[in-house]
């Protein structure tokens, strides 16, 4: 592999690659705003500025500047060596390049941070971005001095929407057009675009239009200022107080990784961030998934219930387990559910095939929805894929088939996980049999009238593995504890099976993963 | 058959007894501090003495671990509380060692005059407790007068009479008043005047100089291996001063003497204290005739010292600035260090361990008087129960100091 020296050290690069490209695999971050590496060269910030040494025996590219002279007390004649941005600089085999040690180079990143804040306004306090903001690390790590402008700043508009996820912030703007070009390359629609020029110009939305594509929110998560914010997270939360576990969106059967971040003080959730995996969402996440975090508080299920009378987690086991005692096993249908973990899914498939001796299972989930061509999937479950490899051989119905089943009286008492109907447009087509036992996070269709309704932990509140379309099992982490009396499903089920008398044989996490074998073992996640 | 009285044997002068324990503390008037002293008694005579110190446990050394590197400055003020500028001072001299960056000499003279002040404070009160655990009451309440103008003068530069939280790191919180320095020679002349006084009470007073003299003495030899520094040890005759070993701010450039005692007892460790006062008194006029009136007492780095408020209201580079140091807290860059002053027991050490990031990874104090009050056992063993409080006084133990 060809190599080029940045500071000293020896980068090897693959042919094509430029500076900061190889530097970034490498491990060190050469200052940028605008470039970002799933985004095309825009080499407009000019932070990420390098002095390219000529190659032996060539002069090298400088420029003829005036400087001050404090001896003489004038201005003096003198050459600057021509800096290359290291966005755009294809990097060459031999090239010797110069960023921490070139006083050139230090000099450019502190007059272009001062040239960016030049009319920034002193949002920090009011801003969302603070705390996360390129600003105002690099200020601190390139510039650490006042400006010298002594002018009014130039103003701009503020709190412009832009549609309906996203306001923008003019002011606060260093047009480094990360959101412009992530919508014209990434989410196929080039709704916004710079106008005016110079310390007037700012991003703006086409004519008519407004920034509504499936991944408008992506356009804030780019922008490495807070002139994008969102509507969603805007004003809710300080970032330095938020902490972030790695979790799998549970939007659709894409699996993107994310970070959920959470306020450990309270255990509330905030938001969702694409977490980078070159294998799955490389950087980007949609709209959907973004905002799918808030399913954690939506409609969720806290306590368990008999006959839609509140009861305690002890007594609802107790009751599910008569119940599934008494249930005819040729009669009873087992719904996995899509939406819950493949350790979810294994313990029910333990209760129900090696307790109860159950023999028809079937496939629930949320309905299909829109997909797409860059990360949309139509399926809009997490495991579908997990469930199915879970079962193998054994036949998974889907729901209409269960609705036949039903309607013949082939089947009459229900074991449910999840809440959702899947194809079905509601649970009526259900009703001749019984939902003797549900296990659910949330309510839903299948939990008109649950005998013993169990509530279980929702996304971001236990561990789970899910796999996604392409085969892949992912892990999900804990982040914030379960609401309510809520639990593990699997420990819910595996609950029941004690009490009937048979022990599914884990009651830790790890021994149950043990017990799954390889159908939990994450392949590929990226951290 | 049981024993008879009459085959005991009758040749011992003092009547046969029982050896009796004895809880003195944690709550006793005579502890300074809750510390617990149980000792065995032989009538009255000290055979075995065992300190305890767990009593006051607030686990601050982990508390430092919380926050920013600043917010540490409030929790060693609560380490010695009667001599807090001097564990402000000695907290930031470490974490500045940590960052190589040294305070401008108006700062350097302002800390040591500071720290002056709060070490005559420190050694009035203990003097001045000494005394009236042996009945001595006036000198008490004229030392403590005279820690009240002390304490005056900090209250005037810091706006606290106790707990500071004046230091900071790369300078202090203000600069020096304008009165300060005449404020405070007044003061030093009204404080030796009544020093002097106390002195002629109590070195005239025969009760006073029987109650301390011969008393809890200990040996230069047991001192070190004990650990002592500070008076206690200087009244062994050893001459060991931080000020003098290890000069830091600018102690290497003023005149003072290091006074010693001869025999190590409690009398040696009230006089020495008594003498310090006189070179603290010393050092004090000759920092302030060195201290410029006017110029920078903060450092000029952008990294740990805050902006002026106007430019942080006015300019998005003051506030980024504000904001990088409140809200993640200054950046120490990754290591460890041990940086030692001299506090009023003796040498205060900090063992910082930074992992680079804006909160401590671990700070770890040194403080005089664990390792003094852990040779407290070796005083006052073979003495008179009587006198386990003029020993106790005369070691000032400070209870926030020992709370490991």
């Amino acid at each position: 592999m060809p190599t080029f020296k940045l500071d000293d050290r020896e980068i090897p690069f693959e042919p094509g690659e430029t500076i900061i490209q190889a530097a970034h695999r490498a491990g060190i971050e050469i200052p940028h705003y605008c470039w970002h590496p799933g985004l095309s060269v825009a080499a407009n910030c000019r932070m990420c500025l390098v002095e390219v040494l000529p190659p032996p025996g060539r002069p090298a590219l400088s420029l003829a500047v005036m400087s001050w002279d404090e001896s003489q007390g004038a201005y003096v004649d003198q050459k600057k060596p021509k800096l290359q941005p290291a966005c755009q600089q294809g990097a060459a085999d031999g090239m010797e390049v110069r960023a921490e040690t070139s006083p050139h180079v230090l000099r450019a990143r502190s007059s272009v941070q001062e040239l960016l804040l030049l009319n920034h306004p002193v949002d920090c306090p009011i801003c969302d971005q603070a705390g996360e903001c390129r600003l105002q690390d690099y200020w601190l790590e390139h510039q650490s001095s006042s400006k010298r402008m002594r002018d009014e700043p130039v103003h701009k508009p503020k709190a412009v929407s832009f549609g309906p996820t996203i306001v923008y912030d003019a002011e606060r703007c260093i047009v480094c057009t990360r959101c412009v070009r992530f919508s014209a390359e990434v989410a196929k629609d080039p709704v916004l675009s710079v106008r005016q020029r110079g310390n007037l110009n700012e991003i703006t939305v086409a004519p008519g239009r407004s920034l509504d594509h499936p991944y408008s929110l992506m356009t804030e998560y780019v922008c490495p200022v807070g002139a994008l914010t969102a509507k969603d997270f805007r004003f809710k939360a300080r970032v330095w107080f938020l902490r972030s576990a790695k979790t799998v969106c549970q939007g659709c059967a894409t699996g993107c990784n994310a970070f959920l971040d959470h306020d450990p003080r309270t255990g509330a959730v905030y938001r969702h961030r694409p977490r980078e995996n070159a294998a799955v969402n490389r950087y980007w996440m949609c709209d959907e998934g973004m905002l799918d975090y808030r399913r954690i508080d939506e409609r969720r299920i806290t306590a368990a219930a008999v006959s839609g009378e509140a009861s305690t987690l002890g007594s609802a086991l107790d009751r599910a387990a008569v119940v599934l005692r008494e249930a005819p096993r040729d009669r009873l249908g087992v719904v996995l559910s899509a939406q819950h973990s493949t350790e979810d899914n294994f313990a029910l498939l333990g209760l129900a095939r090696d307790v109860l001796g159950a023999t028809s299972f079937f496939l629930g989930g949320r309905p299909a929805g829109q997909g797409d061509d860059v990360l949309r999937d139509a399926d809009k479950n997490p495991n579908t894929r997990g469930v199915r490899e879970l079962l193998g051989a054994t036949p998974l119905g889907t729901m209409p088939e269960l609705a036949a089943k039903v309607a013949a009286g082939a089947i009459t008492e229900l074991l449910v996980l999840g809440a959702d109907v899947g194809e079905l447009p509601d649970a009526s087509a259900l009703s001749g049999a019984r939902v003797a036992v549900a296990v659910a996070s949330a309510e839903g269709p299948l939990l008109s009238r649950p005998y013993v309704l169990l509530p279980a932990t929702g996304y971001g509140e236990a561990d789970g593995t899910y796999v996604n379309r392409a085969g892949l099992a992912q892990h999900s982490e804990e982040a914030v504890p379960a609401r309510g009396d809520a639990r593990p499903a699997w420990k819910l089920l595996a609950g029941i099976a004690a009490r009937l008398g048979k022990d599914l044989g884990y009651r830790k996490l790890t021994e149950l993963r043990g017990a799954l074998g390889g159908a939990a073992a994450p392949a590929g996640a990226a951290e | 058959m049981e024993p008879l009285d009459r085959d005991l044997d009758h040749s011992e002068l003092e009547l046969p007894a029982e050896p009796m324990m004895l809880d003195m503390g944690p709550a006793h008037p005579c502890m300074h501090g809750t510390v617990r002293t149980v000792v065995e008694l032989t009538g009255e005579r000290i055979v075995r003495a065992d300190v305890q110190v767990g009593y006051l446990h607030r686990g601050f050394e982990k508390m430092c671990e919380r926050g920013t590197w600043t917010q540490v400055f409030p929790y060693v003020d609560r380490a010695n509380y009667i001599s807090p500028m001097l564990n402000n001072v000695g907290f930031a001299l470490a974490c500045e060692k940590m960052l190589g960056i040294e305070v401008p000499e108006r700062c350097q003279w302002y800390r040591m005059a500071l720290g002056e002040l709060a070490r005559i404070s420190d050694h009035l009160t203990c003097d001045g407790a000494m005394a009236m655990e042996l009945g001595a009451f006036t000198p008490f309440l004229w030392m403590v007068k005279a820690r009240e103008m002390v304490w005056e003068v900090l209250e005037e530069e810091t706006g606290a009479r106790l707990t500071h939280s004046f230091g900071r790191v790369g300078g202090m919180a203000h600069p020096p008043t304008d009165g300060f320095k005449e404020t405070t020679r007044a003061t030093l002349d009204q404080v030796l005047k009544v020093v002097e006084e106390c002195e002629r009470l109590l070195l005239g007073n025969r009760i006073f100089l029987d109650r301390l003299e011969g008393v809890g003495p200990i040996t230069a030899a047991d001192a070190i291996s004990l650990g002592w520094t500070g008076p206690c040890l200087r009244a062994c005759g050893v001459p060991y001063d931080v000020r003098k070993a290890h000069p830091y701010l600018r102690y290497a450039e003023v005149d003072f003497d290091v006074p010693v005692g001869v025999h190590g007892d409690s009398l040696d460790r009230f006089l020495v204290r008594l003498a310090e006062l006189r070179q603290s008194a010393r050092i004090i006029r000759q920092a302030l005739d060195r201290m410029a009136d006017s110029g920078p007492v903060n450092v000029d780095d952008p990294r740990v010292v805050l902006p002026p408020k106007e430019e942080v209201y006015s300019t998005i580079e003051g506030t980024i600035r504000h904001f990088k140091i409140v809200m993640e807290g200054l950046k120490i860059p990754a290591g460890e260090v041990y940086s030692y002053t001299e506090a009023g027991n003796g040498e205060l050490g900090f063992y910082l361990v930074s992992d680079g990031s804006g909160t401590p990874y671990r700070v770890r104090i040194r403080p005089p008087c664990f390792l003094i009050t852990s040779g407290l056992e070796r005083v006052i063993t073979g003495q008179m129960i009587a006198d386990v409080v003029p020993c106790f006084g005369s070691l000032n133990m400070i209870g926030g100091e020992c709370d490991r």
